[in-house]
């Protein structure tokens, strides 16, 4: 089974932004590759002018708030940094049980790369440290900030649009629907940049172990 | 998902039956947000519709219908209406149109969606309104292959029915997202959100073709389109044309608006330039279907209420509301004429009644949606708002134009409108809480003094939020409105009486009058329609009478004498007084028993020479 890769389209943001940014785009894609009976829920961004659907489960929410936290603290500690989230679908199969016997194989089908230049501009960094200064920062400052917002609400919208082109344009690739009677109908990993980056190595080893398959190294 | 693991149908057949719910599962995704008439952001205010299946009141067909390509949508009438329409139709093609509209075009338009004829009606509309915009053209349909090539197509595509379901899945789920992501979305939250009052609405055409837009639409309108999904004898497409801006319409005309204005609206400049809002004529705009969600409560209230035989049972109140109203309105009209002004009797005995009897049942009770009712609180508040502030302008004139018409109306239908009545009381709930209880206090001969004094700021404001709305249309949809506004009526003003100083003391500040008028200038008026005035009875001074000679039977019955005579005293001792210089009960009673005696001596050397 091939397995397709979408790139999606690099997003600028700001850190109290990455929240939002990530949930909307992780339930969209996972909206549209939850195709047992879905109850959609619409969702408004707070900072954007969007809306997005989810799937409407406890579950696969919390799993991806999760993920988001840890990258979150992944992004305090290394910033000003590109990153990249990986979701990936994958079918699980038992492997021929010769070798490793109760080893179970993951079949990729498909992957999101989403892409994030998580940015720290003054306004957000004083907005930490002091919290007097929040109150007067300079008109350009506010102009800057509503100009950037803009801007990444509009790149946001098009990874979105990306995402439903994708869906559209590629749907023989996703395995057949199995008859069991769940919203989530394939098993899915959410991949983060991991927090022992030193370690690097390490990991990329623990993760071969993990899934036995390094091409989702980035 | 059931129906096709049975293999008891034969491929063809289920091939059928899948493009035919493909058709009705997107045109209820598109609808569903776009249609204002059931939002599913309102209806996820209330708990026991946040899921389509836990909503008891679907049929189990509906329910079943729910799950087709696991996508259980909120229920929406206009979908399941237009889908219905749809399946007489042997597959044609389905276009729908999202219409933005600007609400101060005229009256008559209607959405039609009866198939095959939106057409002639177009080109009415496109000659009545040039307000309107075709932010959204969504075109499904189903090309199906000719049948020399069907064969080896169909075995080349290898589509048997399980993958040809999967991929109208994933095609739905995109749709699904899209629909949320195109412009025409925020236009849509916009007016789903109550806080503001637009002066646009949306409204949908369904239709089996497409009229096509001119070299300039065209150019101004982007294309999406989903890949079409190959079946085994043809395949599903569907697109969408869209307008990438629809910004320019709907920024600049919004205007949020806080219920807690109603504080300061009287008088207020900061609050007139809302005063033209057409959007108070918008329920004439012929979308029904597209007013936002809390006003439709006002309307079903308003067809229980007023005109319980001209209620059309469609499942489309998009269809059947407008024409409601139209025929509701015979009764209701009030042609911008020169009659003779309210008596303010009526309007006294109107909240009386209005109190005793209606005041506690009517609030809620015939809306059959789900609507939270904070969001009609808040809307209807704006719409208070709306109306005392329009106050300021007209007010002589509207007033004449349109209480007289109830007076006449009262003639004819012995028992007074409900409508009027809820009219009053929302003018109560717009004007003062104090002035809520007025009605109550009908022990005391002085309360219908005081609801008199009263009068002309309730008069004018209603009247004036009418004058208006006669510019754009004829209908009096005001009281509709109204009538549940008497959400806002702090029941717990209700018992108490008024406090006369305290309106004495709004009334020398101006604050019943939120009129820029001189003061000389409303006394006039005033003046002018107590003139025309039906007596107030002094010689009963119990309440019932008081409540009976405000009926219309009494009022119609009066001798024109007793008019004379008896207007004189109060319009004298308003015009003398300012109003209220003497407000007691027991003055005015005495000032009446006085007046009373008058009378009896003019009246008695009167009638002998007569006789």
């Amino acid at each position: 089974m091939n397995c397709e890769v979408c790139q999606l389209k690099e997003l600028e943001l700001e850190q109290f932004e990455i929240r939002e940014v990530l949930r909307c785009i992780l339930h969209t894609i996972l909206f549209h590759r939850a195709l047992g009976l879905v109850r959609p829920k619409d969702v408004d961004l707070e900072l954007f002018d969007i809306t997005y659907a989810q799937c409407g489960e406890d579950e696969l929410e919390k799993k991806v708030d999760d993920k988001i936290e840890q990258f979150m603290s992944w992004v305090e500690k290394h910033p000003n940094k590109k990153s990249q989230i990986c979701l990936s679908f994958y079918e699980v199969k038992n492997k021929h049980a010769s070798w490793f016997s109760n080893k179970i194989e993951r079949l990729y089908w498909e992957q999101w790369y989403i892409n994030l230049n998580v940015t720290q501009h003054p306004k957000a960094h004083s907005n930490k440290s002091h919290h007097s200064k929040v109150a007067d920062p300079g008109e350009g400052v506010l102009e800057d900030r509503k100009a950037r917002s803009a801007v990444l609400e509009s790149s946001l919208r098009e990874v979105l649009f990306q995402i439903i082109k994708f869906v559209d344009e590629k749907k023989d690739h996703v395995p057949p629907i199995p008859s069991l009677e769940r919203v989530i109908t394939f098993p899915f990993e959410i991949t983060i940049p991991s927090s022992s980056d030193s370690a690097f190595g390490m990991d990329m080893i623990k993760r071969m172990l993990q899934t036995g398959h390094p091409t989702m190294l980035s | 998902m059931a129906s096709l693991q049975n293999n008891a149908h034969p491929e063809p057949a289920k091939m059928e039956q899948i493009i035919n719910e493909f058709f009705a599962k997107s045109l209820h995704i598109i609808l569903e947000s776009r249609s204002l008439y059931v939002s599913s952001r309102n209806s996820s205010c209330d708990p026991t519709v946040t899921s389509p299946s836990s909503s008891s009141s679907s049929s189990p067909s509906i329910r079943s219908r729910n799950k087709w390509f696991n996508l259980a949508l909120r229920e929406c009438p206009a979908a399941l209406e237009n889908t219905d329409l749809w399946r007489q139709s042997n597959l044609d093609p389905i276009v729908v149109d999202v219409i933005l509209m600007k609400r101060q075009g005229p009256a008559s338009l209607s959405p039609i969606k009866d198939f095959g004829r939106w057409n002639a009606d177009e080109e009415e509309m496109g000659v009545e309104a040039k307000s309107e915009k075709i932010v959204e053209r969504w075109v499904l349909q189903y090309e199906s292959r000719k049948a020399k090539d069907s064969n080896s197509s169909s075995r080349r595509s290898s589509n048997n029915s399980c993958s040809l379901y999967k991929k109208l899945i994933l095609l739905l789920r995109s749709l699904y997202a899209s629909v949320r992501l195109l412009p025409a979305h925020k236009i849509f939250r916009d007016l789903n959100s109550s806080g503001q009052v637009l002066t646009f609405t949306l409204f949908h055409r369904v239709s089996s073709f497409a009229e096509p837009f001119n070299r300039k639409e065209d150019a101004e309108m982007l294309k999406f389109g989903f890949t079409p999904v190959d079946t085994s004898c043809g395949r599903l497409c569907l697109s969408v044309k869209y307008r990438p801006s629809v910004s320019d319409v709907s920024s600049e005309s919004s205007t949020p608006i806080s219920p807690r204005l109603i504080t300061d609206y009287i008088g207020s400049p900061l609050t007139e330039p809302l005063r033209r809002y057409p959007s108070s004529g918008l329920p004439s705009h012929g979308s029904p279907s597209s007013l936002p969600f809390s006003r439709r409560h006002s309307w079903s209230f308003d067809r229980c209420r007023a005109s319980p035989p001209s209620i059309v049972s469609s499942p489309s109140p998009t269809h059947s509301e407008p024409r409601t109203s139209v025929s509701n309105v015979g009764s209701r009209r009030f042609p911008p004429s020169s009659l003779p002004p309210h008596p303010p009797e009526m309007s006294i005995g109107q909240k009386n009644k209005t109190f005793d009897e209606y005041y506690p049942s009517p609030i809620m009770s015939p809306s059959p949606s789900p609507s939270p009712p904070i969001y009609s609180h808040g809307f209807l508040l704006s719409r208070a708002l709306k109306r005392s502030e329009s106050a300021p302008v007209n007010i002589p004139t509207a007033n004449v134009a349109n209480c007289p018409k109830n007076a006449h109306r009262h003639d004819l239908l012995p028992s007074p409108s409900r409508t009027d009545r809820g009219l009053n009381m929302i003018q109560y709930g717009a004007t003062a809480e104090k002035l809520s209880s007025l009605g109550r206090d009908e022990s005391k001969r002085s309360s219908g003094l005081t609801a008199s004094h009263a009068l002309p700021q309730i008069s004018f404001s209603r009247c004036s939020s009418r004058s208006y709305q006669d510019d754009s249309e004829d209908h009096d949809f005001t009281c509709p409105f109204d009538v549940d506004d008497v959400d806002m009526i702090d029941p717990s003003s209700r018992p108490g009486a008024l406090d006369h100083v305290h309106m004495g003391e709004m009334l020398e500040t101006g604050g019943l009058y939120p009129i820029r008028l001189s003061q000389d200038a409303a006394v006039g008026a005033l003046v002018h329609m107590l003139k025309k005035a039906p007596p107030l009875r002094q010689d009963s001074c119990t309440s019932e009478e008081f409540s009976e000679g405000a009926t219309p039977q009494t009022y119609s019955i009066n001798t024109r004498e007793d008019t004379q005579i008896q207007e004189s005293p109060i319009l004298s001792s308003m015009t003398s007084s300012g109003f209220l210089t003497r407000r007691t009960t027991a003055e005015a009673l005495e000032e009446f028993q006085g007046y009373k005696e008058m009378k009896n001596s003019l009246l008695m050397p009167g009638s002998k020479p007569c006789s």
